[in-house]
């Protein structure tokens, strides 16, 4: 059966664990303190950051590795699926698929923003695009797949 | 040149070859790319699992550089599209990858590549890749 979350606010207890793994993240998380995210929006089924696109990531040509772009996509979209939960559950992603539209030189900024399209039983169907910040030029889209209370930590399986 | 130089002279070019701690070497089946595992990697510090954009970056390099090579070291290369599946959960540890050649025609290139950490034969995650070759705008 299929149960789209209803468009209310966020449960509670995952806006109040949002709020600290945002804490944490950009405090304690070294690859998160690089990219700089700042939250712009977190509501039910949606999340939408702007990231710091550092020298670091960059392929032969210096710009951006569109690597680096899956890696954003794949961060914020798990926080997407997460924010349709009712309770507080694990989130894992089972596969994720980038399209590259553009390039993007660094030491700008990207909008990167995830809706949680569909939860159907444990599974969250996330999909989203990259912008340019400065530009609001496209630069990815993704979309991708996440499971909803993966094993607990220790176990090998993430399914 | 060699594969292998190759292989070396695109990840010396390329910053987030370092970020990744990416290197190469030859065996019987052909290049076996690794991943050095830094607590830069880690997604989630409470479960200590690689970052699943670590590895989608590291496959998806690891696939540049096997066509880079296959090339001859002389093709603008760009990526169109991947797909990533996540097997299971990616320890805290260095991850290998073995790239296959779908198919390699004039103006497109089709990839997968494999990643393992404890055992070739049971991988944490498996990519496919479409790549441009050449100038786009021709």
């Amino acid at each position: 059966m299929t149960t789209s979350p209803p468009s209310v606010d966020i449960n509670p207890a995952v806006g109040a664990m949002l709020k600290t793994a945002r804490d944490w993240l950009l405090t304690e998380h070294a690859l998160f303190q690089t990219l700089d995210l700042k939250p712009l929006l977190i509501g039910r089924n949606k999340a939408t950051f702007s990231v710091f696109l550092p020298d670091d990531f960059c392929d032969a040509r210096g710009k951006v590795h569109g690597a680096l772009l899956t890696l954003i996509m794949d961060s914020i979209f798990g926080l997407a699926a997460f924010t349709a939960l009712d309770e507080l559950k694990p989130v894992a992603t089972i596969n994720l698929r980038s399209d590259y539209l553009g390039d993007i030189d660094p030491g700008g900024r990207v909008i990167c923003a995830a809706e949680c399209t569909e939860l159907r039983g444990d599974i969250a169907h996330v999909a989203g695009q990259l912008s340019d910040a400065a530009t609001n030029r496209p630069i990815a889209t993704g979309a991708g797949a996440f499971i909803i209370g993966s094993r607990s930590p220790g176990r090998e399986s993430r399914l | 040149m060699r594969e292998l130089e190759l292989i070396e002279r695109y990840a010396t070019s390329a910053p987030i070859a370092k970020w990744l701690g990416f290197s190469a070497t030859m065996s019987d089946g052909g290049a076996v790319f690794t991943l050095s595992f830094d607590e830069r990697h880690i997604g989630n510090k409470l479960i200590r699992a690689l970052h699943g954009g670590a590895i989608a970056a590291f496959l998806e390099f690891s696939a540049q550089a096997t066509l880079y090579a296959r090339l001859g070291g002389d093709c603008e290369i760009t990526t169109i599209n991947s797909d990533t599946d996540y097997l299971k959960s990616a320890k805290a540890q260095d991850m290998k990858a073995r790239v296959n050649v779908l198919r390699l025609g004039r103006r497109l290139a089709f990839m997968e590549a494999k990643g393992w950490q404890k055992d070739e034969t049971t991988p944490v995650a498996v990519a496919r890749f479409r790549f441009r070759l050449g100038d786009m705008e021709k």
